[in-house]
């Protein structure tokens, strides 16, 4: 599938708890994005003029038909913050879809889908994807944040018939704790009963790095869904390196990734 | 009307058929773009920079935006020359357009290595020699700040080199027509002005450098009046040396200054990042403003600058001055 650069316009922008925005973004032509597949993004750059150049990589949350697709994100630095104020009918430019997917269900492998705040979309994509294919009973959600208010689109997970297992660090939603905490004892419970189980994780960088020890110690198969920062998105600027093991001591987010073999990444 | 605007320049004795190259690390070895543009398009293409043996990279965070502008330091990553020449100058030589090797090396004598291995290959216009980059480490700094060491280096290269030489200038100088009038001297075919230009940036939350190597290489818009500058220097100075103009080029327009400052061509290179149709978008731009402002061609516009009128002097001088 080869990526394209086009026009959106802004369809809806929802506003969510935890100060999370979720854009609605449609073409006026059938786009590539609507072969996208859970793991995969897209770079995206409004009207910024001269003063803030670089397009923004968001993970793909849903693309419904040929023409639209959504992205999930809170505003953090700048181009965010200008995301955040987008208004139905505003345009945005798209580039898109580009990265490696996560892998795609296996028969007798139950896929254990971690996410961690702003890491929802990919894993959010992926259960859609289940439910669509009828694999709702094939894949569970652990789905992390600060709070209660940090967790968001539980009613999707709900009517899909996706088991979601919360976890929240004040304890208002779930077990009181970091997402590992629901996610161990499940891995604990798999290996005693022996199913075999996967772990399809995104999240912040210290939380994938928790999921990656825990699924190493216990020779789970998992994939870490990435995020560095990048320029382009298409594997020009170099920026964003993933320090692997291998041949090469890095490989890059954008193209090789942004998702990778858990047992592949460089962190300590 | 701007059908019939002649684009066509040259850079010294490198024939272009248009002003708009893309500019080295910003367009890697250009097959990325074949999804997006119409490369056959572009007036050329500046590869990434080529040392003699693979190179793997800096450490991470390695780019960070600031205001108009982006810092990197990506540590001048690259396959190799061996590698260049095998797997990735093919595609570059089919596409038509001007083919500009970037090299460096990590000494006086892998320059001039990378620059003698360069010559086995087929379909290369020019060497852009990096004297520049402030991403490395050893010994760098020398060749592109001082005059005699540019020198003999560039001569050195200029010996082994089968194709015409372009020596990519740093702007981090007191004195940029020194260093472009020492090159010039050592058989240069012309200079490209400018490399990134040293910045940092901090993230407070984390008390750290915005990139892994605390300082980076400053590029976009942010830099362009300074890249004008130098151009508008160098021009005046040295009205013989060919300049590849660049630093923040995003429209037509900036294309247009940077030629009526005095440079021959232009490159763009940040702005592909956002748009990897930039470079044909600013040729279109560019074609279009020419016939606006009514110049038949590129080549009427290269150095166009006109200066302003002196005031008279009895106008200047101060009626409370006394005397």
């Amino acid at each position: 599938m080869t990526a394209a650069q086009f026009e959106v316009r802004v369809e809806a922008n929802r506003r969510l708890s935890g100060g999370y925005f979720l854009l609605e973004l449609a073409a006026a032509a059938p786009t590539p994005v609507a072969d996208a597949v859970p793991g995969q993004f897209v770079m995206l750059r409004g009207e910024w003029g001269r003063e803030l150049l670089n397009p923004r990589a968001f993970s793909i949350l849903d693309a419904p038909d040929a023409t639209r697709f959504s992205i999930l994100a809170k505003a953090y630095g700048e181009g965010t913050r200008r995301l955040k104020r987008v208004e139905p009918g505003d345009r945005l430019v798209t580039t898109g879809p580009l990265g490696a997917a996560f892998p795609r269900p296996v028969a007798g492998v139950r896929d254990l889908l971690v996410a961690g705040g702003v890491g929802l979309p990919p894993l959010h994509f992926y259960a859609r994807m289940a439910q669509r294919a009828g694999l709702s009973g094939h894949v569970e959600m652990y789905y992390g944040g600060r709070d209660r208010d940090d967790l968001v689109l539980l009613d999707d997970l709900a009517a899909w018939g996706v088991a979601a297992n919360l976890a929240t660090e004040d304890g208002s939603a779930g077990v009181r704790g970091y997402v590992t905490a629901a996610l161990s004892p499940r891995l604990d419970a798999a290996a005693r009963s022996g199913e075999v189980v996967r772990v399809l994780a995104c999240g912040p960088t210290p939380m994938l790095a928790a999921v990656r020890r825990l699924v190493l110690e216990r020779g789970v198969q998992a994939y870490l869904c990435l995020e560095e920062n990048m320029a382009c998105g298409f594997g020009v600027c170099l920026g964003c390196a993933v320090p692997v093991y291998g041949a090469k001591p890095y490989r890059y987010c954008c193209t090789d990734g942004p998702v990778f073999d858990a047992r592949e990444v460089r962190w300590p | 009307m701007t059908e019939g605007i002649d684009l066509t320049t040259s850079c010294g004795p490198i024939a272009l058929r248009t002003p708009i190259l893309a500019a080295s690390g910003c367009f890697a070895y250009g097959q990325q773009f074949a999804a997006f543009t119409d490369l056959r398009a572009l007036g050329g293409i500046s590869t990434k920079g080529i040392s003699p043996l693979p190179r793997f990279g800096n450490p991470l965070p390695r780019i960070c935006e600031t205001t108009g502008g982006m810092l990197n330091s990506i540590g001048l990553e690259n396959v190799g020359v061996e590698a260049f020449l095998r797997d990735k100058l093919p595609f570059l030589r089919d596409l038509g357009v001007s083919v500009w090797v970037n090299f460096f090396g990590v000494d006086f004598e892998t320059y001039v290595d990378c620059a003698r291995k360069l010559g086995e290959g087929q379909g290369i216009d020019a060497l852009e020699m990096n004297i520049s980059c402030p991403n490395i480490k050893k010994g760098g700094i020398e060749f592109g700040t001082v005059p005699e060491v540019a020198h003999r280096l560039t001569r050195a290269c200029v010996e082994v080199s089968r194709v015409p030489i372009i020596v990519k200038l740093s702007p981090n100088v007191s004195d940029i027509v020194a260093m472009a009038d020492a090159v010039q001297k050592a058989g240069a075919a012309g200079v490209s002005l400018i490399n990134t230009i040293t910045g940092m940036a901090i993230d407070v939350r984390t008390r750290r450098p915005k990139i892994a190597t605390t300082y980076g290489g400053l590029s976009g818009p942010a830099i362009k009046p300074i890249a004008l500058r130098m151009v508008h220097q160098v021009a005046r100075a040295l009205p013989d040396l060919p300049i590849c103009g660049m630093g923040g080029i995003l429209s037509g327009e900036d294309a247009l200054e940077f030629l009526m400052a005095g440079a021959h061509c232009v490159q763009i290179g940040t702005a592909n990042f956002a748009e990897p149709g930039a470079c044909v978008r600013v040729t279109e731009e560019l074609r279009a403003l020419l016939g606006t402002l009514r110049f038949p061609s590129v080549r009427a516009a290269i150095g166009s600058l006109e200066a302003h009128a002196a005031e008279p002097e009895h106008l200047v001088e101060s009626p409370w001055s006394g005397g």
